[in-house]
């Protein structure tokens, strides 16, 4: 198992396509901290027009912290295409290179096969969350030192002491790994049922752009069934920077996407173990 | 004899009434010279912040106050939150400056302490301050309570308790009640979290009320504070 998982890691880290994941991140980032730095001041301003209509706010608000926030909440929509693009890729681009039957033929059954590849995804998930927090938190800190945190809600503004801020985004990166590990596993599912990785990379990117806008929209038919869509919990990393913590929403919304990832390998497995590999 | 006696009753009711708001005026001038004699001031200060759409933990950190409007919280790197200018967090911001009438309006207990009510009214239009009462300890002169209607802020309810400083007016601790706007922002700019935690929203929206319970640990008075410390908020 071991030595099948070290080939597949070989096998992700080898290809450049690994790499350009890194590359967005870092890109997206600095143009984020680029703009921050630029004109940071008129976008915190603009964002606290209605506090500061009734308290005068001093101080470093446009520190490190609040930057990273403002970076993980643009990014955590596009890593999902960063992570299908390595998940999306695992069964379907061995069919698609011919090699799926080959590898079938070693002493190893479909179902550890499935697991492995899921396992190779994970580890690339959380590299690539990793870097992610390094380039997002620890360059912005860098860049623009510390301070306590703001959170403005749509119907509160709360305010984190700078003591209390490091182990809140630890718990949200850690959170972010689980989510996109739901993301990696929908995509490995659906990459099961294709011959090459264009159809479940985008197929993913479809199904969480649109799960995403029903999350968001506030429509009382949606409000239906918002709690069983995984995009809804997604988001669950933003609990921790809420005061009190709503932990037993936290809970809660990780759960869901446990169960979701559960659901989506052993669909997986189900339908690789009776599928008719012809390449 | 009725005559006599209804005719003095006219000429003494008057005269009783002047000698009633000349102690009044008297009682404030006293006390407004009282607080206005601290000109400046340095505080080890524990702030609260109770307002519905705030979740802010209890700041520490040192306010600087320099008369007649000057103040400024430091706290170490930290962000410090104060409101506008004009709701100013210290009495002699809440007493009308300049010429005022005071009419006394009777007496009041507050906690066990029997205080007399006076209402001071600005004589200058344009002060922000339109209206200010005030429960006044005539004993300590000190004002335990102030309740001052302001322009453009609403109005503001002060209580103030007093210990180590009651020498200088300068309380131990002040409870601010302030009048609040709503707050709002679309939920597609914040993206919210759907959690269960969410803010409590006030039955009266167009009503909210906040509260500012700060405690004053250690004051340093008439130190001569700089410009320059409050400059340096402003440049923030």
């Amino acid at each position: 198992m071991i030595q099948l998982l070290r080939i597949e890691l070989f096998k992700i880290f080898k290809r450049p396509r690994t790499y350009i994941s890194f590359g967005i991140v870092t890109a997206i980032t600095f143009v984020i901290q680029l703009a921050m730095l630029s004109d940071g001041k008129s976008f915190v301003g603009f964002a606290l027009q209605g506090i500061n209509e009734q308290f005068d706010i001093h101080g470093n608000i446009l520190n490190g912290y609040l930057v990273a926030y403002i970076i993980l909440q643009s990014l955590l929509i596009h890593i999902p295409l960063l992570v299908a693009l390595v998940a999306g890729d695992t069964l379907a681009g061995e069919a698609n290179l011919g090699t799926l039957r080959l590898i079938l033929t070693k002493p190893i059954s479909r179902a550890q096969l499935v697991m492995v590849k899921f396992t190779s995804s994970f580890i690339y998930t959380v590299l690539l969350i990793v870097w992610l927090a390094i380039v997002a938190l620890f360059l912005s800190l860098l860049l623009f030192g510390k301070g306590d945190m703001i959170n403005l809600k749509s119907d509160a503004f709360v305010m984190l002491l700078q003591n209390d801020v490091m182990w809140r985004y630890a718990a949200a990166f850690i959170f972010a790994v689980l989510a996109m590990t739901t993301i990696a596993s929908m995509s490995m599912f659906l990459s099961a049922f294709a011959d090459n990785s264009i159809g479940p990379i985008m197929s993913t990117m479809g199904i969480v752009v649109v799960l995403t806008i029903l999350s968001n929209l506030e429509l009382p038919l949606f409000n239906l069934i918002k709690p069983y869509l995984f995009t809804t919990h997604m988001i669950g990393w933003k609990g921790f920077f809420d005061d009190p913590v709503p932990y037993s929403a936290i809970y809660k919304s990780a759960g869901v996407l446990v169960l979701y990832t559960i659901g989506f390998i052993t669909a997986t497995i189900f339908y690789f173990n009776k599928k008719d590999i012809k390449s | 004899m009725r005559k006599y006696i209804s005719l003095l009753l006219v000429l003494i009711l008057p005269f009783s009434v002047h000698v009633h708001a000349a102690e009044a005026s008297a009682l404030f001038e006293s006390l407004r010279h009282k607080v206005l004699s601290v000109k400046d001031y340095t505080a080890d200060v524990k702030m609260n912040i109770n307002v519905t759409y705030m979740r802010i933990p209890q700041l520490k950190g040192t306010l600087y106050f320099k008369s007649p409007n000057k103040m400024r919280l430091e706290r170490n790197g930290g962000l410090s939150i104060l409101p506008k200018k004009n709701i100013n967090l210290t009495l002699s911001n809440l007493i009308p400056t300049g010429n005022v009438t005071v009419i006394e309006v009777g007496t009041a207990m507050i906690g066990t302490k029997k205080v007399r009510v006076l209402k001071v009214i600005p004589e200058d239009e344009k002060s922000d301050i339109i209206l200010t009462k005030m429960w006044v300890d005539e004993h300590d002169l000190l004002a335990l309570r102030t309740e001052t209607t302001t322009r453009n802020d609403g109005t503001v309810i002060m209580d103030l308790e007093y210990a180590n400083y009651m020498s200088y007016g300068l309380p131990d601790k002040v409870t601010i009640y302030m009048d609040l706007k709503d707050y709002k922002l679309p939920k597609g700019v914040t993206m919210d979290y759907n959690n269960e935690t969410a803010t409590q929203q006030p039955k009266d929206k167009k009503n909210q009320k906040g509260t500012i319970k700060i405690t004053y640990l250690k004051y340093d008075i008439n130190k001569g504070l700089s410009d320059a410390i409050f400059n340096k908020a402003d440049k923030e």
